[in-house]
C-alpha cells in the first residue's frame, strides 16, 4: 500500500505541474460563465431584422401594422401596470404617457382592460393616444431599457420604393434588406401567389411571425364573409389546452413548473462534463504509461515494486488528478449559485440552482469515479501493450468506440429517462455510468441504482484483476504489440496468475 | 549485516512459450564479492538477473536471497541497474532520487539528505534542481547509477554495466563496484566482455544457451584453462603455426595467444620464436577467461 501511494502521489505531482492540467480547470468556469453571460450580450446587441412588404390587397398590411401595435403596446401596458403594482424605481423611471396610461389600465376590470388593448392601435380614447403619441416617437434605446419582447426591437420594416420587386431583390442580395413579402391581391380567397423572398433561409422567425400576423387579419376577414359573430368565432378557435401536471415523490398529483422542465435537461451537461472528465484522464493514464514504458523506467520500478502496486499507483494518482478536477468543477457550479442571483437576475440563477442539486452533483462524483477506473483499467492494460505513442493510438479507436455511443444516445434519454434503451444502457457497465448520470432526473427506483451499481463494481473488479494480468507481461514487452488473441490467453491463464498471487501476499 | 551467501540459485528454469531462456541454472553467489555472469548476448543472463529481482518468477528451481531469503522479502535491500534504463525526464533530478529511495523504504528525510550529498560528491550539486531533461547523457548515467544505490542495498546487481558508458563514466563505474566490496556489499554484473570481467571479478559463472557452462573462483576458472603465453609479435602470422608444445593459437594480428600444453617447455618455444616474427612482448601466464569460454562452449557443443 505505502508503494502504491508513492506511486500515486508522484503521479498526481506530475500532472498538477503540467499546463494541460491548468486548463483543463479553468476551461470549465470560463466556459460556464462565457455560456451565461455571452447570450446575455448578445441578445443586447441583435439588431432588429429589416423587411419590406408588397402589398397587393390594399388591406393586409395596414392592420397588420395595427395588430402588431396593439399587441406591443399591450405588452408595455401590462408591464408597466407590473411596476405600477410593485412600485419603487422601476416605476419612478418610466416615461410619464406610459405612466399614465397603466394608471388608466389599472383602474379597469378584466374585459375592459383587454377591449382596452384591441383598441389601443386605433387611438381614440385619450389615454390610448397619449401611449401611441409616446409610441411613434420614442426612440430604440429607450424601448431597450424596457428590456420587453417587442415586435417592434426584434422586426422593422422598410418602406417599399419604386420598381418594387427589381428594386428590394437588390437589396436582399446586397444584404440590405433581410427579406420581403408579397401579399396577393386577394389573400382570403387564397393564399396563392404570396410570397417570402430572403437569402437566409435558416433563419425563419420573421417569415412565421408575419405570416402569424396576416393570417389573424385574414381570418378576421373570413369570419366576417361568412356571417358569423364574434362570440362563436371566438368559441370556435378556443383551442383544448391540456393543462400539464406531474406526480410527486407522495404520489399526489402536483404543479409543473419550470423547474421541472429545466430539471430534466440539466443532466445534459452533466452527461458532457463527465464523458470529457473521463475520456481525458483515462487517455492521459494510458499516454503516459506508454511513455514510461518507452523511456525504459518499467525495469527499475518493477526492481522496487509489483507491476500491479505500479499499475495500481498510476490508477490511483490519476483518479486524484481527475477528482481535483472535478471537485474543482463542483466547487464552481456552487459558487455560480451563490454569486449568479446577484450578478445576473433571477431566471438564470433558478437553473443554475438545479444544476447544483446535491442528487446530480453526488451521481457526477461517484460516476466519475467508477468509469474512470473502469476505462482506466481498460487503457493501461492497452498502453502496457504499446512501444510507443503511435501504436498507443491505433490501440486506442476501438476501446474509445463504446465512449461515443452514450453520447449518442444522450438526447433520447434524456427525454425517455426511464425507456427501454435507457434501461436497457443502464446495465451495460461501460455505458452505466453515463447513462445513470442521464437518468438521474427521472427519479428513478433504489433498486435500478443499487442493480447498476453492484454490476459496475464487479466489472471493476474484473477490469482490475484482467488489466493487472496483461500489465504485468505486457509492460516489459518490447518489439510488435501482442494480437489480440495473445492477451485473450494472458487474461485466461492460471498459470501467470500464480505468481502474482503469492507476490500479493507477500507484500500485503 | 553480515550474510555469508549473497545469492544461491538451484536448478532454476524459465520458459517464455517455446523458448527456454533458462535451463536448470544453479550458483552460489558468495557475499561481500564481486560476482561476474558472463556470457553471450542472448544466453540468458538479464532473464537470470530479472528472476534475481523478482520481476520475472522462475517456473521451477528456488531463488534465496541473502542467506536463503525469498527475492519479493528482501526487495528492498538489492539494488538494481537494468541495462535499459531512463529517468522521468519533467522531474528534477534529486526528486527522481528520492522518488526511487523512497521506493525502497527509504524515509523522506534521509533520502533527501542522501541524494543531495550524492549528487555533491559525484560533481552533480548543481544540476539538484533541474529537470533531467536538460541532463547530458553522461549525467543521466550517473544519476542512474547513484539512483540504485541510494538506498544502500546490501546486494547490488548490475546489468552489462559498463556498455555504452564514456571512459570517465566507465571509470567511475569501476570505483563504485570497488567501494561496493569494500563496505562488505555483494555486486553482481553482467557482461559478455571477458577481460572486463577478468580486470574487476572475484567469482565468475559462464552462462551459454541458458545453462552454466563453468563457475567458481576466478583464480580456480583460469587455472583449468592451462598455461599460455602472450605474444606480442610483428611479422606473419602464419609462421605461428607449428610450434613446439603448442596446442592452440588465437591469432590476433599483433598479439597471439599461444596455448601451451601440460608438458610444454617454454623456453624452447621461445627459442623457436625468435627466427620466425619480430617479437616485442613474451609472458607466461594462465588461459584468458575469453580462451576457456570459447572451449567450454564448444565442448558443450561436443557433447
Amino acid at each position: 500500500m505505502r508503494k502504491i501511494a508513492l506511486v500515486a502521489r508522484r503521479e498526481y505531482a506530475e500532472h498538477v505541474r503540467t499546463k494541460g492540467f491548468w486548463i483543463g480547470v479553468l476551461a470549465f468556469p470560463l466556459i460556464l460563465a462565457l455560456s451565461v453571460v455571452v447570450p446575455v450580450l448578445l441578445s443586447g446587441t441583435k439588431q432588429a431584422r429589416t423587411y419590406a412588404v408588397i402589398d397587393h390587397s390594399g388591406f393586409v398590411l395596414q392592420e397588420v401594422e395595427k395588430g402588431i401595435l396593439a399587441e406591443d403596446l399591450g405588452i408595455v401596458l401590462r408591464d408597466a401596470a407590473e411596476r405600477y403594482r410593485d412600485g419603487g424605481q422601476a416605476w419612478e423611471r418610466l416615461p410619464d404617457a406610459v405612466r399614465a396610461a397603466a394608471k388608466g389600465y389599472v383602474s379597469l376590470d378584466e374585459a375592459e382592460r383587454s377591449a382596452l388593448i384591441q383598441d389601443l392601435a386605433a387611438g381614440e380614447d385619450e389615454v390610448a393616444a397619449g401611449l401611441v403619441e409616446w409610441w411613434q416617437q420614442v426612440s430604440a434605446e429607450e424601448l431597450e431599457y424596457l428590456g420587453l419582447e417587442l415586435s417592434r426591437s426584434r422586426y422593422a420594416r422598410v418602406e417599399v420604393g419604386d420598381d418594387p420587386p427589381a428594386a428590394l431583390n437588390r437589396m436582399v442580395k446586397d444584404g440590405s434588406l433581410f427579406a420581403y413579402f408579397v401579399i396577393s391581391p386577394d389573400p382570403v380567397a387564397s393564399d396563392e401567389g404570396c410570397k417570402y423572398i430572403s437569402l437566409n433561409l435558416t433563419d425563419q422567425d420573421l417569415r412565421r411571425w408575419f405570416a402569424d400576423q396576416a393570417f389573424q387579419v385574414v381570418r378576421a376577414r373570413r369570419i366576417e364573409q361568412a356571417g358569423l359573430d364574434a362570440e362563436t368565432s371566438d368559441w370556435l378557435q378556443t383551442p383544448v389546452h391540456f393543462a400539464e401536471r406531474k406526480v410527486d415523490k407522495r404520489g399526489d398529483e402536483a404543479e409543473v413548473s419550470t423547474v421541472d422542465r429545466v430539471q430534466q435537461w440539466a443532466v445534459v451537461p452533466f452527461v458532457y462534463l463527465l464523458w470529457m472528465a473521463i475520456f481525458i484522464n483515462a487517455q492521459t493514464l494510458m499516454t503516459n504509461t506508454v511513455e514510461e514504458k518507452s523511456s525504459r523506467l518499467i525495469e527499475v520500478l518493477l526492481s522496487a515494486l509489483s507491476p500491479f502496486e505500479l499499475m495500481a499507483g498510476k490508477i490511483a494518482g490519476t483518479a486524484a488528478v481527475g477528482l481535483t478536477l472535478v471537485f474543482t468543477w463542483v466547487a464552481c457550479v456552487v459558487v455560480g449559485v451563490l454569486i449568479a442571483p446577484v450578478a445576473l437576475g433571477g431566471d438564470v440563477a433558478s437553473i443554475v440552482g438545479i444544476a447544483s442539486t446535491p442528487l446530480y452533483l453526488w451521481s457526477f462524483v461517484f460516476y466519475f469515479l467508477a468509469g474512470f477506473l473502469l476505462y482506466a483499467c481498460l487503457l493501461v492494460g492497452a498502453g502496457s501493450l504499446c512501444n510507443s505513442l503511435k501504436d498507443a493510438q491505433s490501440l486506442m479507436l476501438p476501446l474509445l468506440v463504446p465512449l461515443i455511443v452514450p453520447l449518442l444516445t444522450m438526447i433520447p434519454i434524456t427525454q425517455d429517462p426511464n425507456g427501454t434503451l435507457a434501461r436497457v444502457m443502464s446495465y451495460i457497465p461501460l455505458f452505466t455510468p453515463f447513462v445513470m448520470m442521464n437518468r438521474a432526473a427521472g427519479s428513478l427506483p433504489l433498486w435500478e441504482y443499487l442493480a447498476t451499481t453492484v454490476l459496475l463494481l464487479l466489472s471493476i473488479y474484473f477490469a482490475v484483476r484482467g488489466a493487472g494480468k496483461v500489465f504485468r507481461i505486457g509492460i516489459l514487452m518490447t518489439g510488435k504489440p501482442p494480437r489480440l488473441g495473445e492477451v485473450m490467453r494472458w487474461l485466461t491463464a492460471k498459470e501467470d496468475i500464480s505468481p502474482a498471487e503469492r507476490e500479493a501476499d507477500q507484500v500485503s | 549485516m553480515a550474510f555469508s551467501t549473497a545469492v544461491q540459485l538451484e536448478d532454476v528454469w524459465k520458459r517464455f512459450g517455446a523458448v527456454e531462456a533458462v535451463r536448470g541454472v544453479s550458483l552460489r553467489v558468495p557475499a561481500g564479492c564481486i560476482y561476474g555472469l558472463l556470457g553471450p548476448n542472448g544466453a540468458g543472463k538479464t532473464t537470470l538477473i530479472r528472476m534475481i529481482m523478482s520481476i520475472f518468477f522462475a517456473d521451477s528451481g528456488r531463488i534465496g536471497l541473502l542467506d536463503g531469503q525469498q527475492a519479493l522479502a528482501v526487495k528492498d535491500q538489492l539494488g538494481y541497474l537494468p541495462e535499459e534504463k531512463g529517468l522521468y525526464k519533467k522531474m528534477k533530478v534529486a526528486e527522481v532520487m528520492i522518488y526511487f529511495a523512497r521506493l525502497k523504504g527509504v524515509a523522506a528525510d534521509v533520502a533527501q539528505q542522501r541524494a543531495a550529498e550524492l549528487l555533491q560528491r559525484y560533481g552533480l550539486g548543481d544540476y539538484q534542481d533541474r529537470r533531467c531533461e536538460v541532463l547530458s547523457k553522461g549525467m543521466e548515467q550517473k544519476v542512474q547509477l547513484l539512483s540504485a544505490l541510494i538506498h544502500e542495498p546490501e546486494l547490488v546487481i548490475l546489468d552489462e554495466p559498463f556498455s555504452g558508458l564514456d571512459p570517465v563514466n566507465r571509470d567511475l563505474m569501476r570505483d563504485v563496484i570497488l567501494q561496493m566490496r569494500r563496505d562488505g556489499k555483494t555486486v553482481i554484473f553482467s557482461t559478455h566482455l571477458m577481460e572486463q570481467a577478468e580486470q574487476l571479478c572475484d567469482f565468475v559463472a559462464l552462462i551459454n544457451k541458458g545453462q552454466k557452462v563453468v563457475d567458481g573462483a576466478l583464480g580456480q576458472v583460469l587455472a583449468s584453462g592451462g598455461r599460455a603465453a602472450v605474444l606480442d609479435y610483428d611479422g606473419d602470422g602464419h609462421l605461428l603455426r607449428d610450434l613446439p608444445g603448442v596446442t592452440r593459437v588465437n591469432d590476433s594480428g599483433k598479439r597471439a595467444e599461444l596455448f601451451l600444453a601440460e608438458d610444454a617447455d617454454s623456453q624452447a618455444l621461445l627459442a623457436a620464436l625468435v627466427p620466425k616474427v619480430q617479437i616485442r612482448g613474451f609472458a607466461l601466464r594462465t588461459a584468458s577467461l575469453h580462451e576457456i569460454f570459447i572451449r567450454a562452449i564448444g565442448e558443450a557443443d561436443d557433447a
